[in-house]
């Protein structure tokens, strides 16, 4: 047997590697897979290009999705795929991580892009290294070639009338060594900085929680956003996880990126290189953010924003 | 008595890093080494689990043979020995190789009750070496933990793992494998007196040849171009002429709302 098989955590997720699944199986000639959780969601992955459907059983309240990866393995091992994607997602990565070792194949993390070539039939597949500063292109020289791919990397996979595919059920889980004993569901906030026209983030150069208000006033005058370094996210907690920037966080594209007090470290500038314009404030003449910067303004930010607040209110008056 | 394994990665000081741009190539030969940012989380969250409940950390690491300063530096954070995989060849190895290597160390010589790594490496953060060892090992695994704590009466971990929907806590009974995130401690900066103490504790060498191959790499690497970004850097100064100026030149580049 042959073909491309995809696995996500979310539907969503699960259509964009539809779309790139369904693309590269027509070009290698073969078929697309897709494991499912739950039989609901068969119809909507068919009509969106599967050929089959494995749907996984449902798991018991206290599993981790990670149990399935014996039933996941099996289900490869039988059906012999040339190329799993699976979505990066914490879980994604740990399935993916733990099933490449199983099938003792080659897994391509974090899979940014690939390119079939139809002379060996591998796919050239691309991902940063070096906190973004390398772009690495591997190949996977076992079976199945294996790449997890994030969240919007492809665009989902449209529904088409009048597709068909085939269903099956994979067998009972087995029970796993980890017990779930308790979910603790994210509240989510309300802003997308993904979605941003303009973004101000705030680094570690703000001394204290409460002068975020600084960036706050600045992004309000601005119409933009307030996005932060991954470690005022996560080490000082002083602004949610799903607005951090970087290589491990968010990766955006606005029109204008203004880093306060933001060193720019590459796994930080990596999730803003697509940035239309970017304006840094720091006090270290040395910081990297100006090295990746367009405008930059050498000095303390408590001095700076302020004024820069009053000046854009003016000229934005005028 | 715990005993736990802390795994490290010896890796390029990402800050020494520099791009060519004329040949889109990264620059490597004068950059520094250190332990990978996130594994110092792990080998902190080893010596505290150490502190509480008692037993031995071993830092483990599979790495080139000229990586030995890596030794001084991990067991000045605490660890009571560490263990050196070396081997000249082990260079640029893809994970499958890390995994099948560290696993073969460990399973000729070192007890284990915990094998803490971190989340990821600050190279080439596959974020794989974690979960393919305890695959490997055939134990349980837990990925992306922010909090951990042990259980003496019952010999089982309780963890907290970050993940995208949420929080989920799990438990498992050891031997298990956590692969931890930064924000679960803050590393402490060891002092002088570690420093020098850590040239006595014990490190165990282990070679390619007690250890039979490294097996297939599985990946292969066909190339690495750096990212280049082509931006303006003009710099301004932080007088209120220089912040009129700034706020002109933005005005002129982006239609602000
Ligand atoms: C594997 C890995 C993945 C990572 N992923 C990410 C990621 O996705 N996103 C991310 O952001 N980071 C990530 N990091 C961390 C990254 O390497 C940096 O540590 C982090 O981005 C630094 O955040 P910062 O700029 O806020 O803090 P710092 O590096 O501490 O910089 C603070 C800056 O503020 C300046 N400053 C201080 N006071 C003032 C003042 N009064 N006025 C003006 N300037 C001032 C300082 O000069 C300094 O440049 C990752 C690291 C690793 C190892």
């Amino acid at each position: 047997m042959a073909g491309i098989w995809v696995f996500a955590e979310s539907r969503e997720h699960t259509r964009e590697l539809l779309g790139a699944g369904r693309e590269l199986a027509d070009r290698m000639g073969t078929t697309l897979g897709v494991f499912a959780q739950g039989a609901s969601a068969s119809k909507e992955y068919i009509a969106c290009g599967a050929d089959e459907v494995f749907v996984l059983p449902v798991l018991g309240e206290d599993e981790p999705l990670e149990a399935c990866v014996p039933v996941l393995a099996d289900a490869v091992s039988a059906g012999d795929p040339d190329v799993i994607f699976i979505g990066a997602t914490a879980r994604g990565k740990t399935i993916a991580a733990r099933l490449a070792s199983r099938l003792k194949t080659g897994l391509c993390s974090c899979c940014s892009g690939f390119v079939y070539d139809e002379g060996d039939k591998l796919l050239r597949m691309e991902r940063m290294v070096y906190g973004g500063a390398g772009i690495q292109t591997v190949v996977c020289e076992t079976r199945p070639q294996m790449a997890t791919i994030a969240p919007r990397t492809f665009a989902p996979a449209p529904e088409q009338e009048g597709r068909s595919g085939k269903v099956s059920e994979l067998p009972v889980v087995p029970e796993s060594g980890v017990k779930v004993l308790d979910r603790l569901p994210r509240q989510r906030g309300a802003v997308d900085v993904t979605r941003a026209k303009a973004i101000v983030c705030v680094g570690r150069g703000v001394e204290k929680a409460e002068d975020i208000t600084l960036a706050r006033d600045l992004a309000d005058v601005l119409g933009a956003e307030v996005a932060c370094s991954r470690p005022i996210a996560e080490e000082l907690q002083w602004l949610p996880e799903d607005v951090y920037l970087g290589i491990s966080g968010k990766r955006v594209k606005p029109e204008l990126y203004v880093g306060v007090g933001v060193s720019g470290q590459i796994q930080h500038v990596t999730g803003i290189r697509d940035s239309r314009v970017i304006f840094a404030i720091n006090r270290d003449e040395n910081a990297p953010i100006f090295e990746a910067a367009d405008f930059g303004i050498v000095g303390d930010l408590y001095q700076v924003v302020p004024k820069l607040i009053d000046e854009f209110k003016a000229a934005l008056k005028a | 008595m715990l005993k736990t394994i802390a795994c490290f990665k010896w890796v390029i000081d990402d800050a020494d890093i520099r791009i060519d741009a004329g040949t889109r190539k990264l620059v490597l030969d004068r950059a520094g080494y250190k332990i990978s940012a996130y594994d110092r989380n792990a080998i902190e969250e080893a010596v505290l689990l150490q502190e509480k409940h008692g037993g031995t950390v071993c830092a483990v690491t599979v790495a080139p043979s000229s990586a030995k300063a890596c030794l001084k530096d991990a067991l000045s954070r605490g660890p009571d020995n560490a263990c050196y995989i070396n081997d000249p060849s082990f260079a640029d190895l893809a994970p499958a190789q890390t995994v099948s290597i560290l696993a073969a160390g460990i399973k000729a010589g070192i007890e284990f009750d915990l094998i803490i790594c971190g989340e990821g490496s600050g190279d080439l953060y596959t974020q794989q070496v974690g979960p393919a060892l305890a695959e490997t090992l055939g134990i349980p695994c837990i990925t992306y933990v922010n909090k951990l704590t042990y259980s003496e009466s019952d010999r089982r971990i309780t963890a907290e793992r970050k993940l995208e929907d949420g929080i989920e806590v799990v438990s498992a009974a050891l031997p298990a494998l956590v692969t931890i995130l930064p924000d679960i401690n803050t590393p402490r900066i060891p002092t002088l007196k570690q420093v020098l103490g850590a040239a006595k504790k014990p490190a165990l060498n282990v070679t390619l040849d007690s250890l039979g191959p490294a097996g297939d790499p599985c990946l292969k690497t066909v190339g690495i171009q750096a990212a280049v970004m082509d931006r303006k850097k003009i710099r301004f100064a932080a007088d209120a002429e220089g912040i009129r100026a700034a706020v002109g030149a933005l005005l002129k580049e982006v239609a602000i709302a």
